[in-house]
């Protein structure tokens, strides 16, 4: 015990010198903080935009929650499509994540946004941006829950089988409850990552977080200011990020000892 | 197998017609008048023709122009900031109908947008580091590198290719040999690098001139060097093929000029009339 506090006093020190380092690095642009405090409820999205839409952090949150849920969604289809030996399945799902996982994101975004109208389609840009964030987003995380999938042992598979379970059983059951808890550290990442790349739907005109942060520094010479500012909130969203993923992975270690 | 090719194809065609639907003459005048809403767009850090004010509104030149336009045709404005290369990239697919966005009418652009009127002239001028004397001409930079914004009229300048597509339009002389064109994704980060000094990373930057005095009256970094390059008209922009809308904006336009709306805008601004 006495050990472990010491050890954590030491991590301590070291993430503060870390820390003292960047402040220094930072301080040294002779910045305008009052200016970048000024605005920052503006990018904390506690005004509404000129529409009367929501603005900043907010939008960012808002495009990131609807894009998860959807990529989680298309990227477990993918993935037992990539396992499947059904040749249509395994060719779709196979030339789907080629394409989403080997094309630039902002390609991806114009495809859907600008390509989409020519078929006499136009979707705003919120589905737009939701719709790319997700394929994307889905194409990776196909490769990670398929290869937690594959992580389970063969053993697993052959148990079940001989308690009499169906295939669909056995993968519902057994294996996917165990593949999740290997799954979660990059699909966490994953999310931190959207996070992050959701800045490209800016695109588009949406005033996310990175687009006000621009555009204000734009609009008066205090473009460094802002994106300092961006950054760092970008980085406090990640952190919350990280220890719900703490969390969630010491709850599902705990039931895995049981 | 053949009932699903001609399904296939149905789809097609319906898809093709539908394409075509929303491009016919008079569709944009339809929809603004049925609508009420007329929608535009501008860029959002663009000082003094348009960016974002301390109340988190869009504001300035161009801004006043589009709402003196919506108040005219009798109907709400809406403004939308897409970034400047979906702007220009045309084919709004019934999106937007009106860009007042500080657009120049080049070849390429004149491809895929119409430009019905003309609504304000600013130069293009060379900007140099404040503490640079050396510069003294374009000629001046022979070998030396010259940022511009990506995609701008200002990089087919330095690439000696810019045919401005309006009437009446002085095409710009080339008075310079070989020019290194750095070309920026954004002209903040251009002008950035022009404040580390001059040949730290570029040794000049070409603008307009009213942006550039807003810019070296708010920063106190740059100086404009010697006489504009060349003039710069500005257009009204919209998606191709409304013949009927083009003329309506014209109208618009020329009306806000006679009645002195757009002279009153451009003093509020620019501190000097630039419409004529």
């Amino acid at each position: 015990m006495k050990l472990e506090n010491r050890f954590r006093l030491q991590v301590g020190l070291v993430m503060l010198c870390l820390l003292g380092g960047f402040v220094w690095f930072v301080q040294a642009f002779g910045l305008d903080y009052q200016f970048a405090l000024s605005k920052l409820p503006l990018l904390a999205g506690l005004e509404l935009s000129p529409e009367g839409f929501i603005q900043g952090i907010p939008l960012t949150l808002l495009l990131c929650l609807l894009s998860t849920v959807l990529a989680v969604a298309i990227g477990m289809l993918s993935a037992l499509g990539r396992l499947s030996s059904n040749p249509l399945l395994y060719g779709l799902a196979t030339f789907y994540n080629s394409f989403f996982k080997g094309t630039p994101l902002l390609v991806q975004i114009l495809l859907i946004y600008l390509g989409l109208p020519q078929l006499g389609v136009v979707p705003t840009a919120i589905p737009s941006g939701v719709a790319a964030l997700a394929l994307c987003y889905g194409a990776y995380l196909s490769e990670v829950f398929r290869s937690a999938i594959l992580s389970i042992h063969r053993g697993q598979w052959d148990a079940g089988k001989a308690l009499g379970l169906r295939p669909h059983a056995i993968m519902r059951h057994i294996i996917l409850p165990q593949a999740m808890k290997v799954a979660v550290p990059p699909t966490f990442s994953m999310f931190i990552s959207m996070l992050k790349d959701s800045s490209l739907v800016s695109v588009m005109g949406l005033w996310e977080l990175m687009f006000l942060a621009q555009s204000y520094g734009r609009s008066a010479y205090r473009y460094m200011e802002m994106l300092l500012t961006a950054a760092i909130l970008y980085w406090l969203l990640s952190i919350v990020l990280e220890l719900f993923q703490h969390r969630l992975e010491q709850k599902l270690s705990v039931s895995a000892r049981r | 197998m053949f009932q699903r090719q001609t399904k296939i194809t149905n789809t097609i065609a319906a898809l093709a017609l539908l394409a075509a639907s929303h491009s016919h003459a008079g569709a944009t005048l339809d929809h603004v008048q049925k609508s009420g809403v007329l929608r535009g767009v501008l860029l959002e850090s663009y000082p003094p023709f348009s960016f974002l004010n301390s109340k988190n509104q869009l504001d300035g030149f161009d801004v006043d122009v589009a709402k003196a336009v919506a108040k005219k045709l009798g109907v709400k404005l809406k403004l939308d900031t897409p970034s400047w290369e979906v702007i220009a990239a045309g084919k709004w697919g019934a999106r937007w109908d009106i860009c007042i966005c500080s657009m120049t009418p080049n070849k390429e652009r004149a491809q895929v947008l119409d430009f019905p009127a003309f609504y304000y002239n600013s130069p293009a001028v060379l900007i140099a580091n404040v503490a640079d004397k050396k510069t003294s001409s374009i000629k001046s930079l022979e070998g030396k590198k010259i940022a511009v914004q990506q995609g701008s009229s200002y990089e087919s300048y330095l690439q000696k290719k810019l045919t401005i597509e309006a009437p009446n339009a002085v095409q710009p002389a080339y008075p310079f040999n070989k020019v290194v064109i750095a070309p920026y994704d954004n002209e903040e980060l251009a002008f950035q690098d022009l404040a580390l000094g001059a040949g730290k990373r570029v040794d000049a930057v070409i603008s307009n001139l009213v942006t550039a005095n807003e810019r070296i009256s708010k920063t106190g970094k740059f100086r404009i060097v010697g006489s504009p390059l060349y003039q710069e008209p500005n257009w009204v922009a919209v998606d191709k093929g409304d013949a009927q809308w083009n003329a309506r904006v014209k109208q618009v336009i020329s009306e806000l000029k006679k009645d002195g709306t757009l002279s009153a805008i451009s003093k509020k601004w620019i501190g000097s009339d630039i419409t004529n």
